[in-house]
């Protein structure tokens, strides 16, 4: 298997010198940062730029948050020391359930949120994580992943490069969890979700609670979160919140679960990230 | 286009066509070891080392690879015994890699079709973990499928493999 249409592979060693192929290529122009992608998906490419000479391959601890760019591999990004210690380590739990070892020593993170595949294990845990994107499209911007897949940035994404992806630090007193229901380790997720709770007196005070492959794009649950701030962070509220999940979030049926499957998933899987931060808080 | 690559630790210039897969290329240039399967990184047996980690050559552009150093299953004897890959950073005395070794002394060879892919998986593990748990074996290769066997015995290779290496410090 080849792409048999490709005429040119370009490895440009500047942003600008990149962000002047991708706007002057022809309409089959891509950006390739793994490649993953591309070989399976994009047959009929003509221009490959490759992102790989950058330099934007590195995880940084920063005063703020951690600073991850775009053609980090999701090894990498797993193996990173800033990420060890990061809200418990949910960061290298997560990409252990990520595909196999094989594709996350190709796959990168900015080429993950580009692809905005909906069953992404990574985009449902960087919403949960509050994480933000930065993009250049001859300035630099510093978007919310969330705004990424919607409004004027998902059309600016088409002709602009992304450079990375920064995940904030969150106060002491926040944990998170994450699930992921698949049929095999290395499968896509039949559905997955995450939670970003803060406690204050043993009150929810903040929550962000995200759920992907549902089957589309991940996204915040915001009438679970608001049930949730402002109680009681214990068994009955989590419960609630749970089944609020159930009843509320919008799911879907395709060949790979059907819609009443998915319902069920998604107040399991809220119900057991809540009770792991819940441990992870007491803890 | 033209790209240099190292492959076994053989400088190499090649002609490729820029959408040409490093598996189509490796295979074109005669390492047969890389076994072409699924074409859609599922199965693993296309399984190379570039730049010391595993990954599926179904996926990787040849020019992507361009500059990069390749291992495939027919220089893994060979790699680690001067260049300190192994943390362990020993040599051993044996014409195959302790992984070879393992996987014919347990006897976790069947038809042999996932072999090269399951040994390069089991490669960059032990690169970076000589100790692994049966948990982090399982993972290293969860992208290399095995009809024959079950994984039983491949994971006991693996298992032997990281004893030999760690034996070879000890």
């Amino acid at each position: 298997m080849s792409l048999a249409r490709l005429k040119e592979y370009l490895q440009p060693a500047s942003l600008d010198e990149a962000l002047t192929l991708l706007q002057n290529g022809p309409e089959k122009t891509r950006l390739i940062g793994g490649g993953i992608d591309i070989v399976l998906h994009n047959k009929d490419v003509e221009r490959l730029i490759d992102l790989s000479r950058l330099s934007l391959a590195y995880v940084n601890q920063e005063e703020t948050g951690i600073s991850v760019g775009a053609t980090t591999t999701m090894t990498q990004l797993l193996e990173a020391s800033p990420v060890q210690g990061y809200l418990g380590g949910i960061i290298p739990e997560v990409l252990h359930l990520v595909a196999s070892p094989l594709l996350r020593n190709l796959g990168t993170i900015g080429g993950t949120l580009a692809s905005a595949h909906p069953w992404s294990d990574i985009i449902t845990l960087f919403l949960a994580l509050a994480a933000d994107v930065t993009l250049f499209d001859g300035e630099h911007h510093t978007v919310p992943l969330v705004e990424l897949y919607r409004g004027k940035y998902r059309k600016i994404l088409s002709g602009a490069i992304i450079t990375g992806v920064f995940v904030p630090n969150h106060p002491s007193n926040t944990a998170a969890a994450f699930r992921k229901f698949s049929r095999t380790g290395f499968d896509i997720a039949l559905l997955n979700c995450a939670c970003l709770i803060q406690l204050a007196n043993d009150r929810c005070s903040k929550a962000r609670v995200v759920a992907g492959g549902t089957p589309w794009l991940a996204s915040r649950l915001t009438s679970v979160e608001e049930a949730l701030i402002g109680e009681p962070f214990e068994s009955r509220s989590i419960v609630k919140a749970a089944i609020m999940a159930e009843s509320t979030a919008a799911v879907h049926g395709d060949t790979r679960a059907s819609a009443d499957y998915r319902r069920e998933l998604i107040r399991i899987g809220i119900e057991r990230c809540l009770i792991q931060v819940m441990q992870r808080s007491s803890g | 286009m033209n790209i240099v690559l190292t492959i076994n630790g053989i400088r190499r210039e090649l002609t490729i066509d820029p959408g040409e897969t490093l598996l189509h290329l490796l295979r074109r240039v005669g390492y047969k070891g890389v076994k072409k399967g699924c074409e859609t990184g599922d199965c693993g047996a296309c399984a190379v080392l570039l730049d010391d980690r595993a990954v599926n050559s179904c996926l990787v552009l040849a020019a992507k690879a361009d500059g990069h150093e390749i291992v495939t299953i027919e220089g893994l004897a060979q790699w680690g015994k001067e260049d300190e890959i192994y943390p362990i950073g020993q040599a051993w005395d044996d014409e195959l890699h302790p992984i070879q070794r393992a996987f014919l002394d347990a006897g976790a060879v069947q038809c042999g079709y996932c072999t090269p892919g399951m040994m390069i998986s089991a490669a960059d593990l032990l690169a970076h973990n000589p100790n692994p748990t049966e948990r982090e074996i399982k993972e290293a290769i969860a992208g290399n499928l095995c009809r024959c066997t079950g994984y039983v015995k491949q994971i006991e290779a693996i298992s032997k493999a990281a004893e030999i290496i760690r034996g070879l410090h000890e």
